[in-house]
Order: structure tokens, then C-alpha cells, then sequence
């Protein structure tokens, strides 16, 4: 209470504090054994014991079309899982609160208010540290988690630190990528400048992307590979990824482009390094990675 | 002494001198000179354009030259018009002709004896602005709702294009910005008007013309975003990026005059919100005092004034670009796409807590009355009103992580938008804390609270999700944002407006609404709502990029379920609006206060007379005084005396 404050002394005339207030580990196991805190906190632990599958859940979904391709993707992957996991509790002791109130503290219904009032808690110090605490803890772990995760792709995808620990400057395969109402081309300018509808690549192979567009914003989006970058006119945007698993994958446009936007899909086929020099000698390409 | 200023004691001051009848004009003008004003001026814009057109000429795109300032001038025609017509621009003549407004005519402008006439009159009682409001927001949602069934009539026929893909691009950007605007007005709109100045012991408004100004800007808005469909639509989502935007027909002209007139609405009326809450409010009613649905309101104002320009001002450019050829946007001549992208999310962010402030605040207003409990930790919700205005303003550019724009901001944004579920989780936790050991009078408006704090852990916890740039680098334009936004604007927004407007519905109309049915169709749409937007989580998740009408085999069964889904909400909204508009003609009275509730409009009689108060209360507490002391705590009072007792232990 401030001293200084010259209001009307009605709050200042609360009863002091008792010096003999029980210590606080005693009212930590008096607060615990009230019936409805227990009651709440097992229900808490059974909403998380159900939602920690969600996380197994959303990786299964994620899945479904053959993910993760690449080490981005199982980052993301892994990202998504720990969220999960992470936003349980918080989750649980909410909802466990809600399915209390409606369950465990009663209710009256009827159309005249009720007579009978419900206990006056206007603040609780020791309640709001912790739940400011926790939350304050829960996002600081979120940023840190997130530039971490952050920092490693795009390590991964520009290969300023070699994925797979080789040395790719030397390894790479650059690609211009082309977005136009509504398909995608594909150019490979140390390849003979070959170019192709549907994206070959490598096993193994860092891949670099310089992506353009002609006409409006187009998003490319390979799927299974986790990567994703406007394709804008007037200006290159990179990306890149090293595919990890021989495949035919989705590559989307993930931007409203007009009138068949939906249809601006094409594949990428992973294969290994054998295929992709006999395809490019078939495209009429010569050099090859 | 002076001819220019004569001090008068204790006596009469001479009054403006009334000038003909009270109101002058406004006698004879109404929503239908207003339309035909509106129309004529419209129609001789169009015929005069049309005659200045060099008929035949055709640019590269293949478009009559001058097609583009034809029609935007027809659309600014019809706004000016309308506004003129219904008597909008009255006050600034009267003042130039030297006329001064009278009481009377004060009077009559706010809806003296007028009696339903009032309705569709410039009329400047706060009341009054209010039921417009919640009409015309009634309106844009059923018409974004029909919108919403199509989409999803379209997305659950896997096996056929239902719709031409140009229609379908256009009723999902139609369906997005009349829901924006809708979301933007339903809380602030009715309750701001009608509820907060009786709720502060005001007599009206600060700005009371300012307020009817702000109404009808709005409705003269609504014709040139429903043409649009006619004109060609606008085939590019409601963030209508460019240069798509650009390609678009004339009638993306309709949604960039949609736009810049709302604009000017919500600022206006934004600064008579603040303007009243900080002048008007009645005395004893210090800041801690306030009702916190004003400061979610007030909130809510502030953003909506410092952010909605720069949306306003990105569809300036981009209506410049396409008229008089100016080329903010074209690369090609210097201009930038992510000049458009960053000034349309500077608003594009805020504004989704305009939406979702006023709700939360609204239902945090009316939890206590049904618990009967005071607010749990007042300071602690207004820190956490006051921690979302702040951080919004610098969370905008998580819309563009996949931009390229610029890679590294995914950092400092990664960081801010992760720090801004801090104070949100103020607000959730507030919300508990009330809850906590309360004793749940279950009428509908406090089931809304739990239908809207499990919307919101959803919610909170799939944004949690989006806001890391890893993540959304797989989740960006994917089925899964636009399943989370439904969750937070919807499922946070639309359903706390149905909280509250339950809530006040007493008070409003003076009738009782009918629980039964209205409850029938709200958990109904809940339930939709759920099997809807769950299962559009999953197709997400699955890699379905959102805004196509066409996609894999993969994607069918969590789209056919979110179509059987979307036609349950539609089917329970049009229940909870039966309940409404079957309640409003002919419910039981409703008495002046029938919810035992505490805060002023409930101590004033219903219906509430024209300056609401008879003699303008003076407020001694703050409203939450509800509850009885803790009687756990006389337990540990009662240990605490026999002090050797616990001590020992």
C-alpha cells in the first residue's frame, strides 16, 4: 500500500496482516486438500494423459502423403510434436476447470437471479505469479525452441552449414523456378539450361531454388519437403532443401493467383543420382552434378 | 462592455434563435431520400463518365480506356449522394450559413417523436445508432454466412465444379471482407453504441451527429461491396494482393470503395468511443471503477483508429494504380507487392483483436452476473487489454514469414507474436480465475463463456503453431490458418456476440429473449462449428492449400465433413436468429433489471428513455461487488487464532 496515496483511507483500514498466518507450506497442503482442487487436478492429468496422443496424431496426418522428404520437414515435424506436447497441460488445467465449474461447483437455473452468492475472491497474489510465471516460461521456451528450429533450416536450406556433412558448395544444383497463370517451369542454367515442367532432383543433393514469378504472387510450396516461398514479379526470393527419400512428391501453389489457382500443381520426382544424369542427357543437358 | 462577449450571472443566457421548424431539413430527409439522392447521383456519374470515355479504344489488356474512372466515380457518386440525401453534410451547412443548432433541434435530431420513423432517419440518439447497427451487422452475417455456404457447397461436391472458378474466387473473397466488417461491427457496433454511454451514466454520445455520421458511412459501404458480384466480383480473397488485384474487373472497384468508406466510419466512430469513455463518464466512476467491457472497448477503439488508415491508405493506392495509372504496386515501374502485403497486415493484424477484444470483454462483463462473484483480478484483464493493443502493432509481418520479403524478420516477429499470448493469456486467466469456485447460473449468455474459452484454447494453441516460422512454413496458405482464424474470429468472436447480445437483449429491446430456441440454435452452431473447423484441421495438416475449389482425393472425407458441419451452423443460426427476431416482436417484458446485475444500464429504466437517466447517478464502487467472504478463508481465520495449534504443526 502506497504511502503517499492521499485517497480516502478505505482500503488502508484492512486488517493487518496476523503475524502467526500459517507458513506457506502448510497452506499449500491445506489448499491441496480441499476436495475441488484435487478433483481438478486429476481431471487435468486425464485431459493430458488424452491430449498427449493428439501429437502423435497431427504427425500421422502430416504424413499421410508421404512427409517428411527432407530434414526440414522432419524439424517442422518434430517442432509440431513438441508444441503439442508442450500446450497439454496448459490446455488440460483449462479445460478442467471448465468441465469443473459445470460439473463439481454446482449450478442453479431458473429465471429469477440467484439468491445465493458465490465466494468474493477478488485477487489472488500467489495464483496470478504463477500463472503469469508459467505462461512467461511457456512463451520464452517457445522463442527459443523457434529461433533454434529457425536458425537450422535455413541452414538447411541456404547450406551455409553442409547438411549431411559434406561440403555442397560444390555439390549443388541450382534451379530457377518460374511461377505464370497457372504452372510452374523449371530451369537448370548449369545443366545446358534445360528446362522441364515437373522438377528431377537428386538424392542427396543440396538444391537451390531462385524463384520468380511473371504475372501476379504465386507460392511454391513442395509439399513434402517442408519449403515454401512467394514467388514474386519483379524480384528472386530463394530457398532451398536437400531431399532424403526417393519419391514423387507435391509441389502447390499456396497463393490465390486467379482462375485456376487450384489446379497450379506439378510433382517433384527424387531419384537417385544415375536416373538424374540419364535424365538430364535425355533433356539434352551435358553437365551434371 | 463589449458587443462580442457579455457575461450573464445567474441569468438568462440568450439561446441560437430557431429557424423555422426543429431539425430544418432533416424534416424531410430519410434512408429514402437519402437512396434516391444516391441513385440520381450515381446514374448521372455513370452517363456523364460514359460520354467522356473514348468509346472503343481498347488498352493492352484489352479494356476500354476509362471503364475503370467510370465506375469508380459512379461508386463515389452514390456514397457522396446517399450521404447528402439523407441530410449528412445539414450540420456543416447550417454553421456556415451562420445557423446554430437549438435544443429543439437537437432534440429533434435525436428522435423526438419520430416514433418508429427514427429508425431510418440521421438520427443522432446513441440508442437508436445502436439497433442500427445490430440490424445492418445481422444483415452483413447472414449474407457472409449464405456466402460461407456456397464455398462450402462448392469444396464438398469433390466430384464437380459447382460453380464457374471466377464466381467461386469471388463469393470467398465477398464472404471474407463482409464477414471483416461484420466481426468489426457486432460487438462495438450495437453494444458500443447502445450499452456504453448508459453503462458510463452518460446522457448520450460525445459526438452524437458524429455517431449517425459513422452509421451511415457504414451502410453506404454495404451497396458498392454487394455489386461487386455483378461487376465481375472480386476474384482475389479478401487480402486482394496485387497484381492480382489488378487484373481483377471493375467490380474490385466496389470492394476498394467499400473499404475506404469503412475506414472513415470506423475512425469516426472509434474517436467518439474514446471521446465519451474519457470525458462523459458519470461521477465517483474513476478508472478503477470502470466496467471492463468499456475498457475492452476502449481497447478495441484505439487499434481500430491507429491501424484502419493504413488499410484505408493501401486501397487508395491501389484504386490510383488502377485508375489514374500511378504504380505503387507494378514492379515492373518501381513499385513494390510488399508495399501493399505490409501496409494491408498493418491493419490485417490489429484488427483481428478488434474483433476478439470487445467479446472477450463483453462476456468477462456478463460472467460475473451469472456467478455472482466479482471480477477476478480487474487490474490484470485491463494489463492485458492494454499489453494486446501494444504488442498488435508489431506482430504484422507473421503474415508474411513466407513473403521473402525479408527472411531474417522472421526473428524479431517470431518473438513478438509469441510474446503477445502473454497478456492474451491475461485475459484467459481472469476468465478461470472468475469462474473459480463460482456457481454457474446457466442461462444462455454464460454458456457462451464456455463455448468461447474452449474455442479459444483451440484456438490460442493452433496460433501457437502458426506464429513459428518453421512451422508455418508448412502451414502457411494451407487449410489449417484458415481453420484457425475461424476458431479465434468466430469461434473467440462471433459466439461471444452471441453471449452478449443475449445478455443485453433486456435491455435493448425490453423483452426477454427466448432461451429455449435460442439455445437450441447455438449449441447447435457450436457443434457445427467444431466438426466444421476440426475437420479443416486435419485437411491441412494434410497439405490442402486454402482458396481452391479443386483438390486431391486425399483431401475428400475431412471436406465432405466440413460441409456437413457448415450447413449445421447455418441451420442453427437461423434457429438463434428466429429466437431473436421472435423474442423482439413478441417475448414477456423484460423488467428494468433482470439479471440482478450491477453495472448502470441495469439501474435505469427499460425501455430507456431518451437521456437515459432522469438525474445522472454518481457511482461510489466499482460494479463487481457481488459474492460473500470466502469461507475457507474464516476457516484459516479461526486456525489463526488458536495460533499454538498451527504453529506446532
Amino acid at each position: 500500500m502506497s504511502t503517499v496515496d492521499d485517497r480516502p483511507v478505505a482500503e488502508a483500514d484492512e486488517p493487518e496482516e496476523p503475524t502467526n498466518r500459517p507458513e506457506a507450506s502448510y497452506r499449500l497442503r491445506e489448499w491441496l486438500s480441499r476436495p475441488y482442487v484435487r478433483h481438478i487436478l486429476i481431471i487435468a492429468a486425464v485431459i493430458t494423459l488424452l491430449v498427449v496422443p493428439a501429437a502423435w496424431l497431427v504427425i500421422f496426418f502430416m504424413n499421410m502423403t508421404g512427409a517428411p522428404a527432407s530434414s526440414i520437414m522432419s524439424e517442422i515435424e518434430k517442432t509440431m510434436f513438441v508444441f503439442t506436447i508442450v500446450s497439454a497441460p496448459l490446455m488440460a488445467i483449462t479445460l478442467a476447470i471448465l468441465a469443473y465449474s459445470l460439473l463439481g461447483w454446482g449450478r442453479v437455473s431458473g429465471d429469477e437471479p440467484p439468491m445465493q452468492e458465490s465466494p468474493a475472491i477478488r485477487s489472488n497474489p500467489i495464483a496470478i505469479t504463477l500463472w503469469i510465471g508459467t505462461t512467461s516460461v511457456l512463451a520464452a521456451f517457445l522463442v527459443v525452441w523457434g529461433v533454434t528450429e529457425l536458425a537450422t533450416i535455413t541452414a538447411y536450406s541456404y547450406g551455409s552449414t553442409p547438411a549431411n556433412q559434406q561440403p555442397n558448395a560444390t555439390k549443388r544444383i541450382d534451379i530457377n523456378v518460374t511461377g505464370q497463370q497457372w504452372l510452374w517451369t523449371f530451369a537448370y542454367p548449369d545443366q545446358n539450361d534445360i528446362t522441364a515442367p515437373v522438377l528431377v532432383v537428386p538424392i542427396d543433393t543440396p538444391l537451390y531454388f531462385n524463384v520468380t514469378s511473371l504475372d501476379v504472387v504465386h507460392n511454391f510450396w513442395v509439399v513434402e519437403l517442408g519449403i515454401k516461398i512467394d514467388a514474386n514479379p519483379g524480384a528472386i526470393t530463394n530457398t532451398g532443401v536437400t531431399p532424403n527419400k526417393l519419391g514423387t512428391f507435391n509441389i502447390r501453389c499456396a497463393e490465390l493467383c486467379g482462375l485456376h489457382h487450384a489446379y497450379m500443381q506439378t510433382q517433384i520426382n527424387v531419384v537417385t543420382q544415375e536416373e538424374f544424369d540419364s535424365w538430364v542427357r535425355e533433356m539434352g543437358g551435358s553437365k551434371t552434378v | 462592455m463589449s458587443d462580442t462577449a457579455v457575461i450573464h450571472e445567474h441569468g438568462h443566457v440568450p439561446q441560437p434563435v430557431q429557424h423555422g421548424k426543429p431539425g430544418g431539413i432533416l424534416r424531410h430527409t430519410s434512408i429514402v431520400t437519402g437512396l434516391v439522392s444516391g441513385v440520381v447521383l450515381a446514374v448521372i456519374a455513370y452517363l456523364v463518365g460514359g460520354m467522356l470515355m473514348p468509346q472503343g479504344t481498347l488498352d493492352a489488356d484489352g479494356i476500354q480506356v476509362g471503364i475503370n474512372a467510370q465506375i469508380a466515380a459512379t461508386y463515389i457518386a452514390w456514397v457522396v449522394g446517399f450521404m447528402a440525401g439523407i441530410g449528412a453534410f445539414a450540420g456543416p451547412i447550417r454553421w456556415a450559413m451562420g445557423h446554430d443548432l437549438t435544443h429543439d433541434d437537437a432534440e429533434y435530431m435525436a428522435g423526438k417523436g419520430q416514433g418508429k420513423w427514427r429508425y431510418w432517419k440521421y438520427t443522432t440518439d446513441h440508442k437508436v445508432v445502436g439497433f442500427q447497427y445490430l440490424v445492418i451487422s445481422m444483415v452483413l452475417l447472414g449474407l457472409g454466412g449464405f456466402l460461407a455456404m456456397l464455398v462450402r457447397t462448392e469444396l464438398g461436391a469433390t466430384w464437380t465444379e459447382v460453380f464457374d472458378p471466377n464466381f467461386y474466387n469471388s463469393i470467398i473473397g465477398t464472404h471474407g471482407i463482409v464477414m471483416i466488417i461484420a466481426m468489426i461491427i457486432v460487438v462495438t457496433g450495437p453494444l458500443g453504441n447502445f450499452v456504453v454511454p448508459i453503462m458510463i451514466g452518460a446522457r448520450d454520445m460525445a459526438f452524437p451527429r458524429l455517431n449517425a455520421l459513422s452509421f451511415w458511412l457504414l451502410f453506404a459501404a454495404v451497396p458498392p461491396l454487394v455489386t461487386n458480384l455483378m461487376l465481375g466480383g472480386m476474384r482475389d480473397g479478401w487480402t486482394v494482393y496485387q497484381p492480382l488485384g489488378a487484373q481483377a474487373p471493375v467490380g474490385m472497384i466496389g470492394y476498394q470503395i467499400t473499404i475506404i468508406t469503412f475506414a472513415f466510419s470506423t475512425g469516426i466512430a472509434s474517436v467518439n468511443l474514446i471521446t465519451t469513455i474519457v470525458t462523459m463518464r458519470a461521477r465517483g466512476m474513476t478508472w478503477n471503477r470502470v466496467p471492463i467491457f468499456v475498457i475492452g472497448i476502449i481497447a478495441s477503439s484505439i487499434m481500430g483508429l491507429v491501424w484502419f488508415p493504413m488499410f484505408q491508405y493501401s486501397q487508395v493506392f491501389a484504386l490510383s494504380d488502377r485508375v489514374i495509372a500511378t504504380s505503387f504496386y507494378i514492379p515492373q515501374m518501381g513499385g513494390s507487392v510488399w508495399l501493399y502485403e505490409n501496409l494491408f497486415w498493418l491493419l490485417g493484424h490489429p484488427e483481428v483483436y478488434v474483433i476478439v477484444v470487445p467479446g472477450t470483454a463483453a462476456l468477462m462483463e456478463l460472467m460475473v452476473v451469472f456467478l455472482r462473484k466479482p471480477l477476478f483480478s480487474y487490474k490484470v484483464a485491463v494489463a492485458g487489454f492494454a499489453g494486446i493493443v501494444g504488442i498488435s502493432s508489431v506482430v504484422w509481418v507473421h503474415h508474411m514469414y513466407m513473403t521473402g520479403w525479408a527472411p531474417a524478420a522472421g526473428y524479431p516477429f517470431m518473438l513478438s507474436t509469441e510474446l503477445i499470448s502473454i497478456p492474451f493469456g491475461f485475459l484467459v486467466m481472469v476468465m478461470l480465475g472468475t469462474i473459480w469456485r463460482g456457481k454457474v447460473w446457466t442461462r444462455l449468455p454464460m454458456m457462451a463463456v464456455f463455448a468461447v474459452l474452449w474455442n479459444k484454447v483451440i484456438g490460442g494453441i493452433t496460433g501457437v503453431y502458426l506464429s513459428d516460422v518453421p512451422v508455418d512454413q508448412y502451414m502457411h496458405g494451407s487449410m489449417f490458418v484458415v481453420a484457425h482464424f475461424h476458431f479465434m474470429l468466430m469461434g473467440a468472436g462471433l459466439f461471444a456476440a452471441m453471449g452478449a447480445i443475449s445478455y443485453w437483449f433486456p435491455k435493448m429491446t425490453g423483452r426477454m429473449l427466448d432461451e429455449r430456441i435460442g439455445s437450441i440454435g447455438f449449441w447447435t452452431a457450436f457443434a457445427g462449428f467444431q466438426l466444421t473447423f476440426g475437420s479443416m484441421f486435419v485437411a491441412g495438416l494434410q497439405g490442402m492449400p486454402r482458396r481452391v475449389l479443386q483438390f486431391d482425393d486425399a483431401f475428400n472425407v475431412s471436406n465432405w465433413l466440413s460441409t456437413i458441419g457448415a450447413y449445421t451452423i447455418g441451420i442453427g443460426m437461423l434457429v438463434f436468429l428466429y429466437a431473436i427476431v421472435t423474442s423482439w416482436r413478441s417475448s414477456v417484458l423484460a423488467a428494468a433489471n433482470p439479471w440482478g446485475a450491477k453495472t448502470l444500464e441495469w439501474q435505469t429504466e427499460t425501455p430507456v428513455p431518451l437521456e437515459n437517466f432522469p438525474v445522472l447517478p454518481v457511482v461510489t464502487s466499482d460494479p463487481y461487488g457481488y459474492g460473500v467472504p470466502d469461507p475457507y478463508d474464516e476457516i484459516e481465520e479461526q486456525l489463526t487464532d488458536e495460533d499454538a495449534t498451527v504453529g506446532a504443526r
